[in-house]
Parts: C-alpha cells; sequence; structure tokens
C-alpha cells in the first residue's frame, strides 16, 4: 500500500462519544433551556394583556422599550434553541436507527446491506467502497463497491484493493478516521471510515463521492461516521462467527446422523 | 406530544411507504409516529398491499428497487382508477432536477430527496395531505 502522506483531517481514534452522550447532554440543556423559556412567556400571558397606558415621561418610554427588546431577544432565543433542539433530537434518531439496524441482524449479508445503507440514506454517500482485511490481516478484500459505473471504480475495481488511496491506506494502516482536505494529493476518497473491533482495524468505509444535492460537509455528520467506526465492524464481526458457528453445527449434525445411520 | 393525524372520518391517515432500505422503513416508524404506516418492500410488494388498504391517504415512494421500480408503480397506479386518486410523494437519492421532473411527470405530488430530516418528510406528508383534502 502506498505510505504517502496525505493531508488530511485527521479526526482521532475511537469515537470519544460512542453513544452520543454529549449529543442527549446538549439535547437535554436545549431542552430545559426552551422549557424555562416557555414557562416565562405562559407566566407573561396568564397575567393577561398589558394596560395600555400612554407613557408620562421619557423614562417610562425608555424601560417599556427595553421590556420589548428583552421579549424579541427571549423569543428568539427560544426559536433558535427549539431548531437546535429539533436537529438534536434528528441526530439522535439517526444514530438510534443506525445501531439499531446494525445490530439486527445475524446475516453476515444484511449486516454488509445496513451499512450500505447507513452510508446512502443517512449520509449521501454516491460512490462508496467497504473494505475487509482477511484473517492475517494481509490482504483487502473489496466486499461491496456500490455507485461506480462499469471500468470505473480504479483501485477498487478488483476482488482485491491493493492499495493506492492515499487517504484510505492510512487509515487502514492505523485505524484513524479521516476526512480529505482540499487538494489531496494521492487520494480520491473525501473520507476513510476505519471499522474497528477493540482496538484491531478490520477494514474500513471509504466514501468517494456525496450525492449532488447534499450540500453540507461531511464533517457535520462525524456522530454518524464515529458510529459506523464503533459498531459496524462489530456487528459484521458477530454475524459472520454466528454464521460460521451455525455452519459448524449443521456439519457436526450431518456427521451425527451419518454416524448413527451405520 | 403530537396528536394523531385524522382523516374526516376520524380515523388515523393510512401511508404506504414502498422502499426496499430496512433503515428508511424503521426511520418512517420513529419519524410518522401519527399516522398508521402500511411497510411495503418493492413496487409488486404495493401492488398487492395497495388491494387490502385500498384506503390509503398516501404513498411515500422510493425510485430504485427490486423487481417493480418506483416509477413503473407510479405509471401503474396513475392508470388505475381506483388508486389514481391516492397522492404520492417520492423519496429518493436522486435528486437532480430531470429526476424531480420526471417523477412529478409521472403523477407525483411532491419530491423529497434523501437523506432527509425528519421536518422534511413531515412538511412534505402534511402538505400533500391538506392539498388533497382542500
Amino acid at each position: 500500500m502506498s505510505e504517502s502522506q496525505a493531508p488530511a483531517v485527521v479526526l482521532g481514534g475511537p469515537s470519544d462519544d460512542p453513544g452520543g452522550i454529549d449529543t442527549i447532554r446538549q439535547l437535554r440543556q436545549s431542552l430545559e433551556r426552551a422549557a424555562e423559556l416557555s414557562k416565562a412567556l405562559e407566566e407573561d400571558l396568564e397575567k393577561g394583556p398589558p394596560v395600555i397606558e400612554e407613557p408620562k415621561s421619557s423614562d417610562e418610554l425608555d424601560v417599556l422599550k427595553r421590556r420589548l427588546d428583552e421579549s424579541e431577544k427571549d423569543r428568539a432565543e427560544l426559536v433558535t434553541q427549539m431548531i437546535e433542539a429539533e436537529h438534536q433530537a434528528g441526530r439522535l434518531m439517526n444514530l438510534y436507527v443506525a445501531t439499531y439496524q446494525l445490530h439486527a441482524n445475524l446475516d453476515p449479508g444484511e449486516v454488509q446491506n445496513t451499512i450500505a445503507e447507513i452510508a446512502r440514506d443517512l449520509l449521501g454517500a454516491e460512490r462508496f467502497v467497504l473494505i475487509l482485511k482477511d484473517d492475517d490481516g494481509t490482504r483487502c478484500e473489496v466486499a461491496l463497491a456500490s455507485g461506480f459505473d462499469e471500468g470505473d471504480a480504479g483501485p477498487y475495481s478488483g476482488s482485491h484493493y491493493e492499495g493506492g488511496d492515499a487517504l484510505v491506506d492510512q487509515t487502514l494502516a492505523d485505524g484513524v478516521l479521516r476526512l480529505a482536505a482540499n487538494g489531496e494529493q494521492d487520494a480520491e476518497a473525501l473520507a476513510a471510515v476505519p471499522l474497528r473491533v477493540e482496538e484491531t482495524t478490520v477494514g474500513a468505509l471509504a466514501i468517494l463521492s456525496l450525492v449532488s444535492h447534499r450540500v453540507t460537509p461531511l464533517s457535520d455528520d462525524r456522530d454518524i461516521l464515529d458510529l459506523i467506526a464503533a459498531h459496524a465492524a462489530s456487528a459484521l464481526f458477530a454475524a459472520r462467527v454466528c454464521s460460521d458457528a451455525d455452519s459448524k453445527v449443521r456439519t457436526l449434525e450431518s456427521l451425527v446422523k451419518l454416524t448413527r445411520g451405520h | 406530544m403530537e396528536g394523531a393525524a385524522l382523516d374526516a372520518q376520524g380515523s388515523q391517515n393510512k401511508v404506504l411507504i414502498v422502499e426496499d432500505s430496512k433503515l428508511v422503513h424503521r426511520m418512517y416508524d420513529l419519524m410518522l409516529t401519527q399516522y398508521t404506516l402500511v411497510h411495503c418492500t418493492d413496487g409488486l410488494d404495493a401492488m398487492q398491499k395497495l388491494g387490502d388498504h385500498p384506503d390509503a391517504d398516501l404513498i411515500l415512494l422510493d425510485l430504485n428497487m427490486p423487481r417493480m421500480s418506483g416509477l413503473e408503480f407510479l405509471k401503474t397506479i396513475k392508470k388505475d382508477p381506483v388508486f389514481s386518486q391516492i397522492p404520492v410523494v417520492i423519496v429518493s437519492t436522486e435528486g437532480k432536477e430531470e429526476d424531480t421532473n420526471r417523477g412529478l411527470e409521472a403523477g407525483a405530488a411532491g419530491y423529497v430527496t434523501k437523506p432527509f430530516q425528519r421536518e422534511d418528510i413531515l412538511e412534505a406528508v402534511q402538505n400533500t395531505m391538506g392539498a388533497q383534502a382542500g
């Protein structure tokens, strides 16, 4: 694999917030602040409409103006907090759905499908590749390549990935999540997401392009990228172990039947 | 808490989901809790389930699906006198202008691109049902 060092945005090793704890904390704070503001507004409403009197002096006018400004500020803050809370709730919902689906199945093919669905439907990935190391970690299998035209997959076109994209090569080597910076040399991928089981990197998800209507950068979806890094490999690993065990049990059952038959 | 969305007869509005991604089905379950959802995995499955649910108030339709694509399904139901009045909103990763136009020309009432947020879907569902009721 290429050893060239590509300038990338390195986003750290294992997730700092794999369970979305910070997100939940932020959401709770937003909701508490929204509730406080909402309560204050309700109390104001309960007092009834303000009695409008002719202001007697410029001082009174100043006081009224100040109160109006404060109310406007509170209202604007409430709207901002509500939008933020809605946004956080959406992010949590995406994280929940992705985690749920990853661990909902013990069929390796279905788990791979789920990884593809997360990339396509939650991240808006147009072209992406799932790369898995073999058992001794020497070769990398292209387990899934999606969105490529025929003959357009470059280093991902064969059944094995031999290296060639600096961002992906570095991530496969050190298990660090990377996002491409502008003008990256020797790197086509926009993001290289490691797939880790405990401290071992067993593969990577390389995202090569996003759908054209996605306007926000991938860094906005750091939560989901972290989730893939932390959960996709373990879900895949569990499914493969289960599948292998199931196959062994069936073989043993066949042997027992044969033995008893004789 | 949001109340259930009710139709003119006071029963919960029914939305038919035609989508091959299990992940997206799960998202709809969480996002559209105030509606009765009927889940279908592709166009053919949806044709069968429409027979059992001709009272569907709305169809959310993916385009890229196995067996029968979203556009094939849309063209088929628009020819059917029983189902042609059910409004269809396309929800797809294909977001170019020509994709949107193709869907709308085939009879879709709206178009939402993936990835979507909860408010995008709720807005599309409510606007489309509101327009239908009006």
